[in-house]
């Protein structure tokens, strides 16, 4: 029999976890370790931000449906990883300590055979000075909890300016190496709807701060996609949404420090600037977990396990921008040193951005940081367990199953606005996520009929039902795995 | 210089009869992208 040991219950840790259950014999053991006790649709934590859903409506207690599906779980957090064991375990195992009510503190050796690290990243909030979720009136939606708070916080705002406060709202990016704009460009868009139906909207004045060149970058250079019978750059497509809807932007931007309603940025001319808030969203950049890794003689290997993320079959050979190829970019998601260990979704370490690597005159990186969000996770969490699985029944190391961002297509139905008559959605779909400039010369990289992009109500339609398809699924419910990632 | 979403671009992105059909046509293409398969790129001819 085999073991194998899920790190998160996120995206990619929940669909490796319920595909390795399906499709592995009763003898082989899945379990789960996570901190968090719920499981969460996070694409709809931007509806509870603006008060159109609960945190109720998009999570779920992973507890009891592991227990009837018969996968292990153990709300623990990890703090080492042990891949050749020690001198008194022969088995590899990882470390960890309990945060579960009934065990908090507690600490255990959890041997495996097979282990997927799929503890997406570290909201590393503390990268920049002041930024604190519900404090200086600066806000997150990166977790229900976040979006309870920005809720919480935006609404009190609305009170005020349905007594006359003129206000600024500022939305983006926290960091000059954030990513993840998606849910910020989102949430801006939400955000001025719900003005507009609490009929506030002439008393705010929006403004989108990005460390993006351009709008529309997303972390992904960009993209031209079709868009009915036009052909336009995504960065025409959010200016004219923008536009369309009153909301001024700054770009170059990476936000330093965030004082009491002031975020102060450096832009990519090297000016410091500030800029002033009533209520802001700002998105954290992402990081690894500070994970440190031990060999059989307790000796520190973290480097051969880490870098920053997880070190997997990428080419991490340091290139300047002009000789990365799509080739860099993992395949199978395994680590090179310890052939048992994966880490799919936004655990691993990529080779580089997508995005140009972009600096101020003072020498400040100010570009985004690669999105592996959603669809992608929940791909390469597949794959690896098909993987795992495949090497389980043959009994001999099966890599049959690959996903290169480069090879894979994406697509982002962001919400432009919810209701279901006065909604909107702004759906763009890439292929392939990483642009492939020798394959796709004249269209930037992507394939022009798998990329295009549509705004309108149908996109909140597609949003909502897929809101209900993919809890459907993550509940496990008759037939969920007919449903793709 | 920016574009602009005209009048009759407006009245179709929100007429809920024409969205319907824009709804179905949107739900096959994505699920067509998605799950139109993924692979690896490091051998020839992917």
């Amino acid at each position: 029999m085999s073991k194998i040991v899920i790190l998160g219950a996120g995206i990619s840790g929940h669909v490796a976890a319920s595909h390795l259950r399906r499709k592995l014999d009763k003898i082989h053991e899945v379990v789960v370790v996570s901190p968090n006790s719920n499981y969460q649709w996070i694409p709809s934590n931007i509806w509870v931000g603006v008060g159109r859903m609960k945190s109720k409506d998009i999570l779920f207690p992973l507890a009891p449906l592991y227990k009837k599906k018969g996968i292990g779980f153990k709300q623990a957090k990890v703090t080492s990883f042990f891949p050749e064991g020690d001198s008194e375990t022969e088995k590899p195992f990882v470390m960890a300590e309990y945060v579960s009510e009934e065990k908090r503190g507690e600490t255990e050796k959890i041997t495996y055979d097979y282990l997927i690290n799929a503890t997406g990243p570290k909201l590393n909030f503390e990268a920049t000075e002041g930024l604190n979720p519900g404090t200086n009136k600066a806000y997150s939606v990166c977790t229900y909890t976040h979006a309870d708070h920005a809720w919480q916080g935006l609404s009190a705002l609305i009170e005020e300016m349905k007594r006359g406060k003129e206000a600024r709202i500022v939305i983006g990016t926290g960091h000059a190496k954030a990513t993840c704009q998606g849910a910020a460009f989102e949430y801006i868009l939400n955000v001025e709807q719900e003005l507009r139906r609490q009929k506030v909207r002439d008393k705010a004045k929006i403004t989108w701060i990005s460390n993006e060149y351009q709008l529309g970058d997303f972390g992904m250079d960009g993209m031209l996609l079709s868009y009915g019978s036009n052909i336009m750059k995504s960065h025409e497509m959010v200016e004219m949404v923008f536009e369309d809807r009153g909301i001024e932007w700054i770009l170059g931007s990476g936000v330093n420090k965030i004082e009491d309603g002031i975020a102060h940025y450096e832009n990519l001319d090297g000016e410091h600037k500030n800029i002033e808030f009533d209520f802001a969203m700002l998105i954290p950049s992402f990081s690894g977990h500070g994970f440190k890794a031990f060999d059989k003689s307790n000796q520190d290997i973290t480097e051969k396990l880490f870098k920053g993320f997880m070190l997997v079959d990428s080419d991490y050979t340091p290139k300047p921008y002009e000789e990365w190829t799509v080739q860099d970019w993992p395949e199978t998601y395994q680590n090179p040193n310890y052939k048992n260990i994966f880490a799919p979704g936004i655990a691993f370490a990529p080779p580089h951005s997508i995005s140009k690597p972009r600096k101020s005159p003072n020498g400040t990186e100010i570009f985004p940081a690669p999105p592996r969000t959603g669809m992608p996770s929940g791909i390469t969490a597949k794959l690896v367990a098909d993987n795992i699985i495949d090497s389980i029944k043959q009994q001999k190391e099966s890599l049959d199953h690959k996903g290169s961002m480069g090879n894979m297509g994406a697509a982002c139905i962001a919400s432009a606005g919810f209701g279901m008559t006065k909604g909107s959605g702004i759906s763009i779909t890439t292929f392939p996520i990483v642009p492939d400039y020798k394959k796709y010369p004249d269209t930037m990289g992507r394939k022009l009929g798998k990329t295009f992009g549509e705004i309108g109500l149908a996109g909140h339609w597609l949003k909502l039902a897929l809101h209900y398809a993919f809890i459907y699924k993550a509940k496990m419910r008759p037939f969920w795995y007919l449903i793709p990632e | 210089m920016t574009r602009r979403i005209s009048n009759f671009k407006r009245f179709v992105m929100m007429n809920p009869i024409i969205q319907f059909f824009k709804f179905i046509f949107l739900s096959i293409k994505v699920l067509l992208i998605v799950a139109g398969g993924h692979g690896g790129t490091r051998e020839t001819g992917y």
